[in-house]
């Protein structure tokens, strides 16, 4: 056992999938946008596309915008991460390469594809982050199970010893997934009414908080320490947080449905996991950004190789990452608040939910994504890499976000505001018109940002990812930890 | 030790699954259970099912993403409740697979929908949501219908269907429905007065009702709210110089009225603004304020240009007054309050003459053509020209002005 967890350079990356799944995720990623975009115009000019069918109608878009965002961009981004991360932290190559085209393949061109010209066409189930219909479903689960068998043998086989925090999320994540989305989008089809709802409920935040968060967490885990070359902060509190996260999460969902009919004890045990959810999140949160002290995380520069402290400027893909654990934070506690009673019954089913889903899936998720994403991109020695476009992406995306959840959550308390007078329901419509302008007009700077990320990805030279190491934390601790980088280092000099 | 570690970290594995484990059994297993004694004892006995149409309907409603911007749940809160009417009970959504409880509301709640609108305003507003509702943002669904709002295809009739079905079953469980389900309901007196205590099953301010009070109305509103308010909410319908030919006037049946063409008092205008008009596509407006009734009210009456009226010789209106008793009293009653014996049998109530009078010409082409959409035949065929031009003269008669004018 103790010969195995050794050598963790020498397991090969299948850098071909970290490729194919980076790419499919930001394809996936701006078909997405565009969606959610056209969807937002829609309530703007809602007859818009009245006269050409119904293909692009506003509740089609809808269910495709939020399929495509979880399953096509942070699935792939996702996948494409595990395929870097998992030879790193067990030490041993995934089950196998041929396995990995069929994920590809199946993931891509039997679930996101299909799913969303089906949903286009009028074959959806009108069921929360479960929108695609019931035989995709069977694809995703299959495989969401083949994926399993792609990662989950290296971390067995090595054994479970000094396993890295990022790996009990990876296991965790993997095998939730697999358990809550037949629940999430089988159950209420079989359970009618307010019954069905309870297991809604509990898949919709199961998405997030098994599917997401976990593989999330993972990389701001494994990017952080493997950007700064420093060990995190504390082991203990990155355990504490996992088993917490893995405790609480789950217990979350009735906090979808506070003030239904759905039995009150279930209703205030969900808002009292949703509120300890917050303390969870807070442990996490300060481990890692303790763990980024001195990395020079807030200088944000990127030609300056010294800062005046002496300390180089920060890479890119820790800067996604560590703001990526910010808005964690930030969308967390702004949970737990709403789940609260008083605050529930005014911005509950308004446009403060919608800033929140953005906050979380644009925001923290996004920005982990993409953060994993960049980092994996720099150690594949043939990728092209283009940090000034990746530093545009930042801050276009940065600012778009920002903007549009401002925005949002002040739309949300306009009809608060409106709903709670005894005035015309379509007085909340009209008031909150202009806000949503402005949420239509961020497309501008967060579409940018994602083509910035793609640009960024695919054009500029070959090994400019390494390259960006070398300007950042320098090559000379990667020789100490990882001889497999500096070998890729040295050859591509040589092409140089 | 390294036993003791495998040990440890399969227990841990066995705890993570137990930990999710225990979630579906807290959070849905169990709320299951207790939603199912509380459906046993609450629900009616013989609820009605939704039928083949209605369930095509209900698909539909899914597949259009309907649910994500109209909720179907009543929350247990005084702003739901006071908005749209009786808290949803668990039994309510027995047929619902899956559920569509929606968690966004960016259009009404639409729980109590049934019953609300009339078949022809839910049909023009699918076919064209701004033709009936100025600002509304809801998308048009065009390819529900063959071209035109009146003519739906079977699909627009199945979501048609389905939106009837939607607080159906609660409204027909009545009084001794309601008083079983509140004796055997295990809730909290608080969840008892959200569930039970509304005055009013179905509270959305637009429901029509053929009789109740309604506001006085001042003769002296201010006009240029009203103005907005007209193009806001009437126009659509009514046209923007109230003739009845707005956007959304060509699917309903019968046609908007023609403000422009009648003289109304303040009392048959609160009357149809508070109340609506049953069996026409007129909703009421029982969520606007009386002061804003009453400025909308100014602007429909200032539609009406007074013509010089034609005096006709006593024999004119004799002729008139022996028509008017023969073939028209039994709808529209003796003295032409709409109140005749065969009025109650009619989806909707005749002209009250006393309180609306019709241009000549507007009466006239009622006789002969009759009105559309309304149990009001063509005269032509029973009547003589004379008669029919004396009876046309002879109904405008009837009206009492308001006498403060």
């Amino acid at each position: 056992m103790s010969n195995s967890a050794a050598p963790a350079a020498s397991a090969p990356i299948e850098t071909r999938l970290v490729y194919a799944h980076g790419l499919a995720a930001l394809i996936t990623l701006l078909i997405s946008v565009a969606f959610g975009v056209t969807a937002s115009i829609e309530l703007l000019i809602p007859d818009l596309v009245a006269g050409h069918g119904s293909w692009l109608s506003w509740g089609r878009l809808r269910y495709d915008h939020t399929q495509g965002i979880m399953l096509g961009w942070l699935g792939n981004a996702f996948f494409a991460f595990l395929y870097h991360a998992v030879p790193l932290l067990t030490g041993r190559p995934v089950t196998s390469a041929r396995l990995g085209q069929w994920i590809f393949g199946l993931w891509n061109f039997a679930v996101i594809a299909p799913g969303w010209v089906l949903v286009l066409a009028g074959f959806s189930q009108p069921l929360e982050w479960a929108e695609f219909p019931l035989v995709i479903d069977a694809f995703v689960v299959l495989a969401l199970l083949l994926v399993a068998i792609q990662f989950l043998p290296p971390f067995f086989s090595r054994g479970l010893e000094d396993l890295y925090v990022s790996s009990w999320y990876i296991i965790g994540s993997l095998i939730f997934t697999l358990l809550a989305y037949p629940m999430g989008n089988f159950v209420p089809e079989l359970v009618p009414g307010a019954r069905g709802a309870a297991f809604s409920g509990l898949w919709i935040h199961d998405a997030v908080g098994l599917f997401v968060t976990p593989l999330a967490v993972a990389i701001l885990y494994f990017v952080i320490p493997a950007a700064t070359r420093k060990p995190i902060f504390s082991h203990f509190l990155s355990m504490l947080g996992f088993w917490l996260l893995f405790f609480l999460y789950p217990l979350n969902g009735t906090h979808h449905y506070i003030f239904s009919v759905i039995p009150m004890s279930a209703q205030i045990g969900a808002i009292t996991a949703s509120t300890l959810l917050g303390v969870d999140v807070i442990i996490n949160v300060t481990n890692l950004l303790l763990s980024l002290r001195g990395s020079g995380f807030w200088r944000f520069s990127t030609n300056t190789r010294n800062g005046p402290s002496g300390l180089r400027a920060c890479d890119i893909g820790l800067r996604f990452v560590g703001t990526s654990a910010v808005l964690y934070l930030i969308v967390s506690i702004q949970g737990s608040v709403q789940a609260q009673m008083s605050v529930n019954r005014s911005v509950h089913f308004s446009d403060w939910v919608i800033g929140h889903s953005h906050l979380a899936m644009l925001g923290f998720a996004s920005f982990a994504a993409a953060g994993g994403l960049i980092h994996a991109w720099q150690r594949i020695p043939w990728a092209r890499y283009d940090a000034a476009l990746l530093g545009w992406s930042y801050w276009l995306l940065l600012s778009g976000l920002t903007i549009m959840v401002l925005d949002l959550s002040a739309a949300g308390l306009v009809e608060a505001h409106w709903w709670q007078s005894t005035a015309p329901w379509i007085e909340s419509v009209r008031a909150v018109k202009p806000l949503w302008l402005i949420r239509t007009l961020t497309f501008v700077p967060i579409a940018a940002g994602f083509l910035a990320l793609l640009c960024g990805l695919i054009i500029g030279p070959r090994g400019g990812g390494l390259k960006a190491i070398q300007d950042s934390i320098g090559l000379g601790p990667i020789k100490e930890i990882a001889p497999r980088l500096v070998s890729a280092t040295s050859s591509t000099a040589e092409r140089a | 030790m390294r036993r003791f570690l495998r040990m440890s970290y399969l227990v841990a594995g066995v705890g993570g699954l137990g930990f999710f484990a225990m979630s579906v059994l807290l959070l849905g297993v169990w709320p299951g259970r207790v939603l199912e004694q509380q459906i046993k004892g609450t629900s009616p006995d013989h609820p009605l099912p939704l039928t083949a149409s209605e369930k095509r309907g209900r698909v539909i409603y899914g597949r259009e993403g309907c649910a994500y911007c109209h909720t179907q749940q009543i929350r247990y809160l005084d702003r739901d409740v006071t908005r749209f009417g009786a808290a949803t009970l668990a039994w309510e959504t027995i047929f619902d697979y899956p559920h569509l409880w929606g968690t966004r509301r960016i259009g009404p709640d639409l729980s109590r929908e049934g019953s609300v609108r009339s078949a022809d305003w839910q049909f023009s507003h699918l076919y064209s949501p701004r033709a009936v509702v100025t600002d509304s943002v809801m998308p048009a669904f065009p390819w529900l219908f063959d071209g035109a709002p009146d003519r739906p295809r079977q699909e627009a009739q199945d979501v048609l269907a389905y939106l009837e079905t939607l607080g159906r079953n609660r409204a027909l469980a009545g009084p001794e429905g309601e008083a079983r389900a509140r004796k055997s309901c295990d809730c909290s007196d608080e969840e008892k007065r959200l569930a039970f205590g509304s005055p009013v099953l179905n509270a959305s301010p637009s429901m029509p009702r053929r009789q109740g009070s309604y506001p006085k109305l001042s003769g002296s509103g201010d006009l240029v709210r009203g103005q907005l308010l007209y193009s806001r909410n009437c126009a659509g319908c009514h046209g923007i110089r109230g003739e009845g030919n707005g956007p959304g006037a060509a699917g309903l049946h019968p046609r908007p009225a023609n403000l422009s063409e009648h003289e109304y008092t303040l009392d048959r205008l609160s009357s149809s603004l508070w109340n609506g008009d049953v069996g026409t596509a007129m909703p009421a407006w029982r969520d606007l304020p009386p002061q804003d009734l009453s400025a909308a009210a100014q602007v429909v009456r200032r539609f009406h240009v007074a013509q010089p009226e034609p005096s006709l010789p006593q024999d004119v209106l004799d002729l008139g007054s022996r028509v008017y008793a023969a073939r028209c009293a039994q709808c529209h009653g003796e003295k032409g309050a709409g109140d005749g014996s065969a009025a109650g049998q009619f989806p909707m109530a005749p002209t009250n003459f006393q309180t609306q009078r019709p241009s000549l010409a507007a009466s006239l082409r009622a006789l002969r053509n009759g009105v559309e959409g309304t149990p009001m035949a063509p005269w032509t065929g029973e009547l003589s020209e004379a008669e029919l031009s004396a009876a046309a003269y002879y109904v405008r008669g009837f009206f009492r002005a308001d006498v403060s004018q």
